[in-house]
């Protein structure tokens, strides 16, 4: 890692009290340099209170705009504040902290805009619902022929981003299905990403925000988006 | 008679796809407000190509109609634009919010900032 890069660590939680001390924690521990930003998206619960109380940096969302609207709050800030790698980890718990240096050694490594973290690369074991796995294998199959570039992990939201694709993301950001349509834009505006292969753990609490009846909806829906996303006007940089 | 408003039909569901899918483009409608339009667009289409099926198998049997009027067709197409019309509207709406929820949760953690570096010099 180069000195003198400023780096922020954005955690999007909706409802994630249970979760959310220990991710802090865990941030803090690997990644004891970068600053901290929790995205409190609307939560009912002690979410805010219990982040706060960690000492870290908390913007709280006055409703829930879903997972997009909180993610992209969290690229603004790292805009607004000239931050010059912004890094992504769910509060659910879900994404190891461990992980983070693997990303940054991706992006600076590879020379790319973003790395996805990915867990599907290597060696890296993860259990998921037959459902979530077919899905996930389609949309590999459609986002990687789209990109160009084989992308293993697209639905996943552990990433890092440097400056350009923070500049993007602060005014672009797709709402209903972000991951994988963040990918498509990426490639989109000529921006290049790589992968790096993270273990991803069981979520410690909280609810998935797709559960397993919704999976073959989630599926046709994101599909149709990522297929409209391609006919969109690219936006300018 | 059913010759023409199976072109009508036909012409206006083509319509109506083409217009959803202009809008997708453009970004005026979100994703999740076109489905449904997209959803009708062919359904009519349908319509107009297999009129049979629909008027002498499905229809007749539920309600026993078999003659629709073409100026219900098409007054009920102009109410399917005028909802659509509302779609895009309500997408422009959700936007600004996000736009607002985001600029002013930004703003509020500015001040907040603010105020821990420089306390009031009211307070002791």
């Amino acid at each position: 890692m180069k000195s003198g890069e400023k780096i922020l660590v954005v955690i999007p939680a909706y409802n994630e009290g249970e979760s959310v001390e220990k991710v802090i924690l865990d941030v803090r521990r690997y990644i004891a340099e970068a600053d901290i930003l929790l995205v409190n998206d609307g939560s009912t619960d002690l979410t805010s209170d219990r982040a706060r109380r960690c000492g870290i940096l908390v913007l709280d969302l006055p409703f829930n705009l879903g997972i997009g609207g909180a993610v992209q709050a969290g690229y603004k800030y790292a805009y607004e504040k000239g931050y010059s790698i912004a890094i992504q980890v769910d509060g659910d718990g879900q994404h190891d902290p461990k992980e983070i240096p693997k990303l940054l050694e991706v992006l600076e490594k590879e020379k790319v805009d973003m790395a996805i973290g990915s867990r599907f690369l290597g060696n890296t074991e993860y259990r998921s619902s037959v459902m979530r796995r077919l899905g996930i294998t389609i949309f590999c199959g459609v986002i990687s022929t789209i990109v160009g570039q084989k992308i293993t992990d697209p639905t996943s939201g552990f990433r890092a981003a440097n400056r350009k694709v923070i500049q993007l993301f602060a005014s672009n950001y797709p709402q209903d299905y972000p991951e994988p349509e963040a990918v498509v834009l990426l490639h989109r505006c000529h921006l290049k990403m790589g992968e790096a292969p993270v273990a991803m753990s069981v979520r410690y609490a909280g609810e998935s925000s797709i559960t397993k009846i919704k999976s073959a909806y989630y599926m046709v829906k994101v599909l149709l988006a990522i297929l409209v996303g391609c006919f969109k006007k690219r936006p300018s940089l | 008679m059913l010759i023409q408003i199976q072109i009508i039909v036909g012409m206006l569901s083509f319509a109506l796809l083409l217009i959803t899918f202009e809008l997708i483009r453009k970004e005026r409608l979100r994703e999740e407000y076109s489905l449904l339009w997209l959803f009708t667009g062919v359904v009519t289409l349908a319509f107009s190509l297999w009129p049979e099926f629909f008027l002498s198998q499905f229809i007749t049997r539920i309600t026993g109609i078999f003659y629709l009027s073409a100026v219900v067709v098409i007054a009920f197409l102009f109410l399917l634009l005028i909802v659509l019309h509302f779609s895009v509207v309500i997408s422009k709406l959700t936007n600004q919010t996000k736009e607002l929820a985001q600029r002013y949760a930004l703003l509020e953690l500015e001040l907040k900032e603010f105020k821990k570096r420089n306390p009031p010099p009211t307070e002791t």
